[in-house]
């Protein structure tokens, strides 16, 4: 069983050599969305392929936390998809799309349900019921939980399925780029590194699905994994797809500050959904000034805020964070409801929660904009390419709810792998741009014959310090303006980014080409912010402070010729039987 | 090369690991043969020695009992046959390319019978008790005397060591995975925890029984030597 | 490129030995030195990081989450399977030497090929639900408890890596990780198969002789050993020794269906 070594340790690459792989639908991501397309569109009896870029089970989906929402209704009898609707829609500040949320709200209890009979497993409640605990914005208690590891047991339950179905995958292969047909029109083909022996592979397919999650890595203090690079919003422009609300970054208010090493890692909402409390270094409740109704449970957007200018304001500590205390729940209940925030303060910052404060900041956490999609499809504006999960937007709009991310992924990677499978029978595998395809290989090797000497592990650095410093939770013009600035001259460097050593699992080489993703994300996002001028949800303009009635318009960037545009889409309006759900 | 917040590497790695509770095994078994066969101390003053409790007869089920306990089993298998020696590359011995077969040669698959000599186990536990309660009486008089709690003791850490058997764990409600489903299901799950505490400690209790064992031994053979070592507390 | 060391580092650095080196040529394997700026609260993983960005861009080295959760960065730390971004720098006594995992083949660095273990997963039968188990499943927090010990795993197969049957003799053992995942599938409430005749035949169960330092190094602390192979072992004998059972079940007759082994495919296409 073990005596058979890897065949890929041996491989010998040659110069501009690749490997050729055929398959129906190509899943770009091994995270929640991306799995569970593979199940569907293999269900439907295509044949998948999944591709993803770190080791199977390892995508950005294991931190998720403290729950999927959904309405089952097992705890709040009184909940039903419509209020779950209209809460999405409200806390996302009305800028998402109705038809998605409509969706989501309905088929999100579906989803839940049937990860159960996958084999995840539920806290119960003492009637048996899957349990549902409370979460900043969501009107009654909603969100379905497995302790506070929900995202890795969804993960690994979903990679199970994968696994016993037999889908195949290939982790570790880093996709770079998609090429489209000879007419331009429809996606044909994706390039990838097979990250472990350097290998270029052409992967050929009817359809493709972005599962590739966020961009969060573009900021300093992240609670994002390596991945988390924007590498599918990067693809699908350059492929001429439409992305939509750049801007909406979303600040996760709970954040570790100490130690350095740590900064930015996340501290779960379900510390507050268990009845956590913030104080101030005065030890003052300073929710009470910014929602004292939902006090700490208001949305991520509020409450980063508040922890934000209670900072800026010189009330906080020392660290530069606020008290989370939770301890007062007493040790056992928090060790059986909490115990990865028990292990994870202990071990990494000497801190017995249940007896001690936690200290807390602010840290980037989603990307509610992404590539635009089809509600009911998740194509995107390129036929032949869809997206699914964090890569696309228009589910969260202006904020997303705690929990609505592992619902989404489920709800939509479901939907855009049946899409995809469905197009797939009905046609051959389409021809690919030879030329596109050979100055995408020259793109994707430059970095080896590269004149300069720039390090790209430095150079992810100065990005992330600049998004940081420029486009955080408070946004001005000037420092938008500056930050755009100074990410032209990172981009300049980061051309003579130079991959060191031979191709085999060569992280310079890799880290470059996500360097140049990066750089376009980052641009993306500065432009969009530059482009809102008013303050909606997790979008602050210190120079725009108001949220505008003129401003309900979805920004989309698209590619026009090199050059980045944008413009302004006013949002779907929602239909009278739908608006008579919303309730603030 | 040690990991500081790894106390154990402060400490000579012999002291710690838990060979020491192998070779006290061995060492008893020998001892515990000779002293029967030699040199019979069986009674001595209305104190009845543990090798001798209840017969002779039945020193081999409590010995086999240990040598298929899985924490003896780990012993001999890092210690004796070095599979590994330790879990850091410095401590793991030399294992590759000699023959490893586990448990499952012939020799080795009895361990699996491991519940029985369990069942074998707990029916002797009684007789401990019994001779705790045999050494409150002597010469028609009620004593309580050092000498019977340190059988007490013995006994006590022996019913430990048994009813946290991995095994005893697997009877009271490891073989059932739906507790809601089957009859009394509760309240085999909250004996099932309680027994896993337990468990959690067994390692430590085939240890500290073992030594007890020992230490009643040697206090009933001290006494026969004359040595005053025996207290009463109360006498009616 | 790789700087070596020549004076002795000062108060705050720390001396990281690292373990160099392409796929099994032994001609490239070698130890290079690096000497890192020692930052309060370090983590072996920063120093790499570190190493990387400042001194050796060609260090090659897996890691995601830098939070404990992934499972990526497994090395051998001072001799010890260890995560990278949960091993403290200042828990470590003297130079800080950094080896890949030695049961599996390695790449490059400090980067192993766990491919074989996708295979091993291939093998296990999956989650099965048992007949009248229903859409919506009914059952009570005290039936989740065992098995959510064992959906702790991460996935970083250093169990795998100091398990003397996988490491040294490549026997035809799943390995703890894998009988922890046919564990947490046995416990599970509502599953309806027993993998125990699997487990002795196929997955070599008997092969693990309960030495438990898949159980010292875990780095989320489940009980290996004694929550999962050994309750494991005992089902084996259940079903394939206990002469006792035997007799019970037939009497009573036997609900649960018998699972043999899944599949051997899936992985690389």
């Amino acid at each position: 069983m073990w005596s058979s070594k890897s065949e890929r340790v041996e491989v010998k690459v040659d110069e501009k050599s690749f490997e050729e792989k055929v398959c129906d639908v190509l899943v770009i991501g091994g995270g929640g969305a991306g799995l569970r397309a593979a199940i569907e569109a293999h269900d439907k009896k295509a044949n998948t392929l999944v591709v993803c870029k770190s080791l199977l089970g390892k995508a950005h989906t294991v931190m998720a936390e403290g729950g999927i929402a959904a309405a089952l209704g097992n705890v709040d009898p009184e909940d039903g998809w419509q209020v779950h609707f209209s809460d999405t829609i409200v806390e996302g500040q009305y800028l998402s799309n109705w038809r998605m949320a409509e969706i989501f709200a309905k088929e999100a209890i579906e989803r839940v349900y049937e990860l159960e009979r996958y084999g995840a497993l539920f806290d119960r409640t003492p009637e048996g019921k899957i349990s549902q605990r409370p979460f900043g914005a969501h009107t009654y208690r909603r969100l379905c939980h497995i302790g506070d590891r929900t995202g890795l047991e969804l993960i690994r339950t979903l990679e199970d399925q994968v696994i016993a179905r037999g889908i195949p995958f290939m982790d570790e292969v880093m996709v770079t780029s998609i090429i489209k047909d000879g007419g331009g029109g429809r996606a044909a083909a994706a390039l990838g590194i097979d990250i472990r022996t350097g290998m270029l592979i052409l992967f050929r397919f009817k359809a493709v699905i972005l599962a590739t999650g966020g961009c969060g890595k573009v900021y300093e203090v992240t609670s994002n994994s390596y991945e988390s690079t924007g590498d599918g919003v990067s693809m699908a422009y350059r492929a001429g797809a439409e992305l939509m609300d750049m801007e909406m970054i979303q600040f996760h208010p709970t954040g570790m500050i100490y130690p350095a090493g740590v900064r930015g890692m996340l501290v779960t909402e379900a510390v507050r959904g268990e009845g956590g409390i913030l104080t101030n270094a005065k030890g003052e409740r300073f929710m009470t000034k910014y929602d004292p109704k939902r006090m700490e449970l208001s949305a991520r957007d509020v409450v980063a805020r508040a922890i934000y200018s209670e900072i800026v304001a010189g009330r906080g500590t020392k660290n530069g964070a606020v008290y989370l205390d939770i301890s007062h729940r007493g040790a056992d209940y928090i060790k059986k409801k909490l115990p990865s925030m028990y292990d994870q303060f202990l071990e990494f910052a000497g801190v017995d929660i249940t007896k001690e404060r936690m200290e807390v900041a602010p840290t980037v956490h989603y990307q509610m904009g992404g590539v635009r999609v089809d509600p009911e499809t998740g194509e995107t504006s390129v036929r032949g390419i869809y997206a699914a999960g964090e890569v696309a937007s228009g589910l969260h709009g202006g904020n997303r709810l705690g929990g609505n991310s592992l619902s989404d992924i489920l709800v939509f990677g479901r939907r855009a792998g049946g899409a995809a499978a469905d197009v797939a029978a009905g046609m051959d595998v389409p021809e690919f741009d030879r030329k596109e395809l050979e100055s995408e290989v020259g793109r994707v090797l430059s970095p080896f014959s590269s004149a300069g000497n720039a390090n790209p592990f430095y150079l992810k650095e100065a990005i992330a310090k600049n998004m940081w410093k420029h486009v955080g939770i408070m946004r001005n013009e000037a420092d938008l303006t500056a930050g755009l600035k100074e990410l032209e001259a990172i981009s300049t460097e980061a051309r003579k980014s130079k991959a060191v050593g031979a191709r085999a699992y060569n992280q310079s080489w890799l880290d470059t080409l996500q360097v140049w993703d990066m750089i376009l994300v980052s641009e993306a996002i500065i432009r969009s912010a530059l482009e809102r001028k008013e303050s909606r949800g997790a979008h602050t303009r210190s120079d725009f402070p108001e949220k505008s009635e003129e401003w309900l318009m979805n920004i989309i960037t698209v590619q026009k010729g090199e050059k980045m545009t944008h413009e302004l889409r006013p949002v779907p309006k929602l239909p009278p039987e739908l608006a008579a759900l919303i309730k603030e | 090369m040690g990991l500081r917040s790894d106390w154990k590497y402060l400490l000579p790695y012999e002291l710690l690991e838990p060979n020491w509770r192998l070779w006290s095994f061995v060492a008893v078994l020998a001892v515990g043969f000779w002293a029967v066969v030699a040199f019979p101390v069986a009674q001595f003053a209305g104190y009845i020695d543990p090798f001798y409790s209840p017969t002779v007869l039945i020193v081999p089920l409590p010995g086999v009992f240990r040598l298929t306990c899985y924490a003896y089993r780990k012993d001999y298998h890092r210690h004796l046959f070095k599979h590994p020696q330790g879990c850091s590359n410095a401590d793991r011995g030399e294992a590759a390319g000699r023959k490893y077969t586990g448990e499952r040669n012939a020799v080795f698959q009895l361990e699996n019978f491991h519940r029985y000599f369990l069942y074998a186990g707990i029916a002797i536990l009684p007789f401990f008790y019994y001779d705790f309660g045999y050494s409150l009486v002597y010469s028609g008089q009620f004593v309580l005397r050092l000498g019977s709690l340190v059988l007490l003791a013995n006994a006590l850490m022996l019913t430990g060591w048994t009813l946290s058997c991995h095994a005893f764990r697997h009877l009271v409600g490891g073989n059932i995975d739906c507790y809601s489903c089957v009859a009394a299901g509760n309240a085999r799950k909250g004996i099932y925890d309680k027994q896993s505490w337990l468990n959690s400690h067994h390692e430590a209790l085939a240890w500290i029984s073992l030594l007890t064992i020992v230490f009643v031994d040697l206090y009933l053979r001290g006494l026969a030597a004359g040595l005053p070592i025996d207290v009463t507390f109360l006498r009616f | 490129m790789s700087q070596k060391f020549e004076e002795k580092p000062g108060e705050g650095t720390v001396k990281l030995r690292v373990r160099r080196g392409v796929g099994s040529d032994p001609a490239t394997d070698r130890f290079d030195e690096f000497v890192v700026p020692m930052e309060k609260g370090m983590v072996v993983l920063n120093a790499i990081h570190y190493i990387q960005a400042h001194l050796d861009p060609s260090l090659s080295a897996r890691w995601n989450c830098k939070a404990g959760r992934c499972g990526s960065c497994s090395a051998e730390i001072n001799g010890r399977p260890r995560l990278m971004c949960k091993t403290p720098v200042e828990s470590i006594e003297g130079d800080v030497v950094v080896e890949p995992m030695k049961a599996f083949p390695r790449l490059k660095d400090i980067v192993t090929d766990v491919d074989a273990n996708w295979k091993v997963a291939a093998m296990i039968p999956p989650f099965t639900p048992k007949p009248g188990a229903g859409e919506i499943f009914r059952f009570y927090q005290q039936d989740v408890d065992r098995s959510r010990e064992f959906r702790r795993c991460i996935e970083c197969f250093l169990c795998q890596d100091v398990c003397h049957v996988v490491r040294e003799h490549e026997a035809d053992y799943v390995g703890p990780r894998w009988v922890v995942k046919a564990a947490s599938l046995d416990m599970h409430p509502m599953d309806g198969l027993n993998r125990s005749k699997f487990m002795k035949d196929k997955g070599g169960l008997g092969y693990c002789n309960i030495t438990k330092c898949c159980q010292e190094i875990c780095p989320e602390h489940i009980v290996i050993t004694d929550d999962a192979i050994i309750p494991e072992k005992e089902r084996v004998v259940d079903r394939e020794y206990d002469p006792l059972v035997w007799v019970y079940r037939h009497l009573r007759g036997s609900k649960e269906a018998e699972a043999q082994s899944f599949r051997a495919t899936g992985g690389a296409p």
